[in-house]
């Protein structure tokens, strides 16, 4: 992962406006739990204005992808909550999501700011990112939660 | 505190995590340059929609097996 290129997007989303939490393991990086990861997961606001915000991020850190153009509203307030951008250079991708199941939206996300090089960065608390890992299929999430609630010290609700 | 010794793998998972002072960001951003200088992935560019989370996962993972088969043959 690009150090300058997360930045530069990062500082994009806060320009804009985009309302979104950092959740998965760009998050638990935040949180000073760290493993490796390509992605950055972003659980935003699901409203038309905050779509458009997050083009409009897009295209100043990435200059005139024409792909970005098909991140759209119908989509992610539809039948797709869920999209992955490749950016045409750099080495990150990103999953936005609208909705994470019945699990939990943007609005019921316990979040916390964090500050990286004067950039405010909304991420998931420790807490936040067990309950939505620790009931997942996936093994590496399953691992994930193990870990944060060791390193947490965090008990089941 | 560099450096710690065990009298067993057990006593060494059971130890608490040394967090290296510094900052978090830095050091994260540092560990996936390494994962990736090691084991590089070139995905297929531009936005992909998917109805669950799960489906998103599945499509990496097969990217990622048709990626390593590539790598392999």
């Amino acid at each position: 992962m690009e150090r300058d290129e997360l930045l530069r997007v990062l500082r994009e989303f806060e320009s804009e406006g985009l309302e979104y939490v950092l959740i998965g393991a760009t998050a638990m990086g935040f949180q000073g739990l760290i493993r490796a990861t390509e992605d950055v997961d972003l659980l935003m606001k699901a409203t038309p204005e905050n779509v458009r915000r997050l083009r409009r991020a897009f295209r100043a850190s990435y200059g005139e992808d024409p792909t970005i153009d098909e991140i759209r509203e119908a989509d992610l307030l539809g039948d797709y909550p869920v999209v992955r951008y490749y950016p045409p250079s750099g080495d990150l991708f990103f999953d936005i999501m609208t909705r994470l199941g019945e699990v939990a939206s943007f609005d019921t996300v316990e979040a916390e700011v964090k500050e990286v090089e004067g950039i405010r960065v909304k991420v998931a608390t420790p807490a936040a990112l067990y309950r939505l890992k620790k009931d997942t299929m996936r093994p590496l999430d399953r691992q994930d939660a193990a870990a944060l609630r060791e390193r947490f010290n965090l008990k089941d609700d | 505190m560099p450096v710690l010794k065990f009298h067993s793998i057990e006593e060494m998972n059971a130890a608490p995590l040394y967090a290296v002072p510094g900052n978090a960001f830095d050091r994260f951003v540092r560990h996936c340059s390494r994962y990736r200088s090691i084991a590089p992935r070139h995905y297929p560019r531009g936005v992909f929609k998917f109805r669950t989370i799960l489906e998103a996962q599945r499509a990496r993972a097969s990217w990622g097996d048709r990626l390593l088969n590539l790598e392999i043959s």
